[in-house]
């Protein structure tokens, strides 16, 4: 939860590449910069005001100055993880593609200009080959589409991204997205929390910051941005529609296959009906947020998804198998978290990861090394040798997490991963998770945290009383709102107080 | 204030009954019986009245009333129950220590305990009536009597919910209701091997006099002497009671005083190093899966009653059968068998020991066949040293070693056949046991008949399906000793045959209906 805006930007850019680009320039310079289009450029005004207010003005301004250069560099900063990210989401694509026609020269070699710039780590990552495949399609064609229209903003997203990572995200940035593995994970938490302080404080701030700010950039996708802009700069603008136009064809275009199916599920427990008639598609390389009200049924849905709740009717295919007629086919693709089920807590934690690992069919070698590394990303070293049975909430979380992962599954379904987890944490989770979905897997997750989802997740669904109200991608979904504004809606609207004034006598 | 308490104890006992039916049943049985035997104390008491040795009378009562309240004192710290008065529930309420301290101890009159205790204190009152003064005596004893056992069982539970907050003290008080049982086991020796007829009453005489000096028999003694005429130990002694009474309410005071203010313990964890029996085991789902059995044996103290329950329960078997004058020489071929039955029996429920965390077989779609053979490694294991030291001991005290082959045929058949049964019902049949991390004492809410049918016919199926080779066995020592060796072949070879069909069919049953199995945690 802690870096918002950061898990966004990813995709857009590198952060670090960019912050730096963006804190040179100034702030003010922001909107205008690229000139987006005269459909654009109205938005931009207004995103001025609001800017200053709610982030780091100094992160966007970028944009202008940046965004020839600071684009390019964040793309292939990015890089990867970024630009896998963003093809993976359908929505990505946008992003990509204004710059593409530059940048993808850029992009593959782009290590090397980056490098210098970011902190480091860019060790390369693999991921590029992957990239291409998935989104090019559907990113370039948006270029073509709209060539001129993208491209602003694609700039002004990674100055977005910018904004938010600069400062913010400062302590994180040394961890590179770059880095895939898990190692790099955990040298993160290492650097964080030498740095904890700061990092939370800013982290938090941000945090609090950005419910004010409806429209963000949410970091997934283009159209998000494009969206956004208008929204920031003014109310719906014409441009707005335009450029959404332009965008939605490019990311029909190529749907991602099914990951997840769920048809017609149906689960009663005596008279209460805690899942009636859900369906649910997941696509592959999703980051799908699953929110809902207390016993809206996310659990009981989820449970039935993994094989752990026997649905009274509906079928649920994972990677195209029926979890219910060939459990352990399914079972082999899925990581499970499941909320409020016990552990084997009379086992050490090394002991619990070297079960959970072996049970899923790893031979000894790799469970012990997989089991480090999961250590050192969840930041475990220390408790390892201790009973599960002592640890706390949010350690306990962890453990689990990392007994979800041991088996690198196709499919993590998580439910709640970050209750009680710590910021700096969650935070390593986050981007354990976002490196996860960058290079192809899928994950599922339900939460309470909208800021979370909105930042993290590229869809999501709205589950109330048992049904799916609203599923999307986070941008169709929230509309013009943020999510948690759009999800209380659905899920029956503010209640007004009445009547409560006595609270406000105090009785002393 | 202590009307809204006693409101909320007699809610709080009201919901007792919004239960399941059998619960409920299960509730009103073991009222009635509570409620029985008080009653049948009370007209017990009320004859006394009117014959009998007073002296006698009241050494009888000091004992009997001591060891009630010393129970007041022990079981709320052995059994730790859970304490629906805790003082820390209260906490954020703002009510003065006293009005708090008052308030909690008086709900506590209105319960079972209380009442029983009331109804047979109120028998003591009439057993002493012999007179104005002597009545009035009573009653007060009797009141300082129960005001003593409701304070002496609010100070213990209160210190045991603080002293066993943690996790590890909390399994311990397993070890400690264990030990208790085998200390209690050569007291009961002693007991039956006393000559009653000759030193029983000097005995008794004795230990009443020394316990009516202390707070447990003070006010329970105080009545009976003034009856024999020695008012001035009587006044005394009732003066040692209020004392008692008093400083017991000091310490109750302290005691929420400071429960208010201690949300509870941290215990250190302990570090254990390397992957312990994981190390041990082959490193594949069968091996990882007997070791965590393994280390959940050691780790885990409900786990730890029921395998001490095993070497203890042939004790208690033979002890009485031996007060009874069964030749030792017979004697000794019950323990081994005996053991055997148990350890098969101790996984029948396993399953369910597991409580949720059983998702993660499911989730990671386990083999049924690896779950159950390696549920059953360390039983068998076990199960080895058992029959082979054991029989050996065993005939050797029997002197006829061509009786060993049944002996070990007998107890192997046994034993897999358990195995067998165990393997089945713990997929099949599931029923609530305490949760991991409780009390080993702290009973499940939710035990119902159908729990009670595994229990017994998991118990009985062993012995059911050995009944051949009992047989067989019984023909070796009645016939001819070339029995014995048959008896052997077919012990093995049912025992075998069992348990390969339990493994199977509970292997099958795992594979189909692991959902079922946790939604049956979840509901526990």
């Amino acid at each position: 939860m802690p870096l918002d805006s950061e898990s966004d930007d990813e995709s857009v850019a590198d952060r670090s590449t960019e912050s730096k680009a963006a804190r040179d320039v100034h702030p003010n310079v922001v909107d205008q910069p690229e000139g987006q289009p005269a459909t654009i450029k109205p938005a931009a005004s207004t995103p001025t005001v609001r800017k200053p207010a709610v982030r780091k003005p100094a992160a966007r301004k970028p944009v202008a100055g940046s965004v020839g250069t600071a684009a390019v560099a964040k793309a292939a900063a990015s890089k990867t993880s970024g630009a896998k990210t963003a093809a993976a989401r359908t929505t990505v694509p946008k992003i990509v593609a204004p710059q593409t026609t530059e940048e993808t020269a850029a992009v593959t070699p782009p290590e090397t200009a980056v490098a210098p710039a970011t902190l480091a780590k860019p060790t390369a990552r693999k991921p590029p080959a992957r990239k291409p495949a998935v989104r090019k399609p559907g990113v370039r064609k948006p270029t073509v589409a709209a060539p001129t229209t993208v491209k602003p903003s694609s700039a002004f997203a990674s100055s977005l991204a910018n904004s938010a990572t600069d400062e913010t995200t400062r302590p994180y940035a040394t961890r590179d997205a770059l880095e895939g593995g898990l190692q790099a994970a955990a040298r993160t938490a290492k650097i964080a929390s030498q740095v904890p302080a700061d990092a939370q404080t800013e982290v938090e701030q941000q945090t609090e910051a950005e419910p004010q700010t409806p429209p963000r950039t949410p970091s997934t996708a283009v159209p998000k941005v494009v969206q956004t802009t208008p929204a920031k700069a003014a109310p719906k603008a014409v441009p707005t529609t335009a450029a959404t136009a332009s965008v939605v064809p490019v990311s029909a275009a190529e749907p991602a296959p099914i990951v997840i199916e769920a048809r017609g599920l149906i689960k009663r427990f005596g008279h209460k009906v805690a899942v009636s008639d859900l369906s649910l598609t997941v696509r592959a390389g999703s980051f799908y947020g699953i929110v809902g009200p207390n016993g809206a049924g996310k659990t009981t849905t989820l449970s039935m998804i993994t094989g752990l709740l026997r649905p009274a009717a509906g079928t649920v295919t994972v990677h195209g198998i029926d979890v219910w007629k060939r459990p352990n086919e399914a079972k082999r693709v899925i990581g499970v978290l499941p909320d409020r089920l016990r552990l084997f807590d009379r086992l050490t934690g090394a002991q619990l990861l070297y079960y959970a690992g072996t049970l899923r069919g790893l031979d000894n070698d790799t469970v012990r090394a997989r089991s480090a590394d999961l250590a050192a990303a969840f930041g475990l070293d220390d408790a390892l040798n201790r009973l599960v049975a002592d640890y706390s909430a949010g350690m306990t979380k962890k453990i689990a997490l990392a007994c979800a992962m041991i088996h690198s599954p196709r499919v993590l379904v998580l439910d709640e991963p970050f209750e009680s987890v710590d910021p700096v944490s969650a935070v390593n989770v986050t981007e354990i998770l976002q490196k996860y979905v960058a290079a192809g897997g899928t994950v599922v997750l339900s939460s309470h945290g909208m800021d979370l989802i909105q930042r993290v997740c590229d869809h999501v669904a709205i589950i109330v009383q048992g049904r799916v109200l609203a599923a999307g991608t986070v941008d169709e979904v929230r509309g013009q709102n943020t999510l948690e504004d759009r999800f209380i809606e659905l899920a029956g609207g503010r209640k007004v107080a009445e009547g409560m004034e006595w609270l406000h006598n105090f009785s002393d | 204030m202590v009307t809204q308490f006693f409101g909320l104890k007699l809610r709080l006992l009201a919901n007792l009954f919004r239960r399941s039916p059998w619960q409920v049943v299960g509730l009103v049985v073991g009222l009635l019986y509570g409620l029985g035997v008080a009653i049948t104390i009370l007209v017990a008491l009320i004859t006394l009245r009117f014959v009998g040795d007073v002296s006698l009378i009241r050494d009888s009562l000091v004992v009997a009333g001591s060891l009630v309240v010393l129970g007041f004192l022990l079981i709320p710290i052995v059994v730790g129950i859970d304490d629906t008065m805790d003082p820390r529930k209260f906490a954020f309420l703002g009510i003065p220590n006293r009005s708090l301290s008052l308030g909690l101890a008086g709900s506590a009159l209105i319960g079972v305990p209380a009442l029983t205790l009331s109804i047979m204190l109120l028998g003591t009152v009439i057993t002493w009536s012999r007179g104005v003064v002597e009545t009035l005596l009573a009653l007060v004893s009797a009141v300082l009597v129960l005001v003593t056992c409701i304070l002496l069982s609010r100070v213990s539970a209160s210190l045991a919910a603080f002293l066993l907050s943690t996790r590890r003290s909390r399994e311990f008080t397993g070890l400690i209701g264990v030990v208790v049982l085998v200390m209690l086991s050569p007291v009961v020796v002693v007991l039956l091997g006393t000559d009653w007829g000759r030193h029983g009453r000097a005995l008794l005489g004795t230990v009443a006099s020394i316990l009516g000096w202390t707070p447990l028999g003070a006010a329970l003694a105080a009545p009976g002497d003034a009856s024999t005429g020695a008012w001035g130990t009587a006044i005394l002694k009732l003066v040692i009671a209020a004392a008692s009474v008093y400083l017991l309410w000091l310490i109750w005071e302290v005691v929420v005083a400071r429960m208010l203010v201690s949300p509870g313990r941290e215990a250190a964890a302990k570090q254990y190093s390397g992957l312990g029996w994981f190390d041990r085991m082959p490193h594949n789902t069968v091996g990882a899966i007997a070791a965590r059995t393994f280390t959940y044996w050691a780790r885990d103290s409900r786990y730890w009653v029921s395998l001490i329950m095993i070497p203890i329960v042939p004790i208690l078997a033979i002890l009485p059968l031996s007060i009874a004058g069964v030749p030792l020489h017979y004697l000794a071929l019950v323990p081994v068998p005996l053991m055997c039955v148990f350890l098969g029996w101790t996984m029948h429920n396993d399953v369910a020991y597991d409580s949720t965390a059983i998702w993660l077989h499911v989730a990671s779609g386990t083999r049924g066949l690896a779950d159950r053979v390696g549920r059953l490694i360390p039983a068998a294991v076990m199960g080895i040293p058992i029959i082979g030291i054991g029989s050996a001991v065993s005939i050797s005290v029997y002197g006829d070693w061509t009786v060993l082959p049944s002996m070990l045929g007998v107890s192997t058949c046994i034993l897999l056949a358990g195995l067998g049964f165990s393997s089945y019902t713990s997929t099949r049949f599931p029923y609530p046991v305490t949760k991991p991390g409780d009390s080993p004492f702290a009973q499940p809410q939710a035990s119902d008949t159908a729990s009670a049918l595994v229990q017994s016919l998991t118990f009985v199926g062993s012995i059911v399906v050995a009944l051949p080779v009992f047989f067989l066995a019984y023909l070796g020592m009645t016939d001819d000793p070339i029995w014995h060796l048959h008896a052997l072949g077919a012990g093995i070879g049912i025992g075998l045959l069992a348990v390969v069909v339990g493994i199977w069919f509970g292997a099958r049953r795992f594979d189909r209906s692991g959902p079922e199995m946790l939604a049956s945690a979840l509901r526990a």
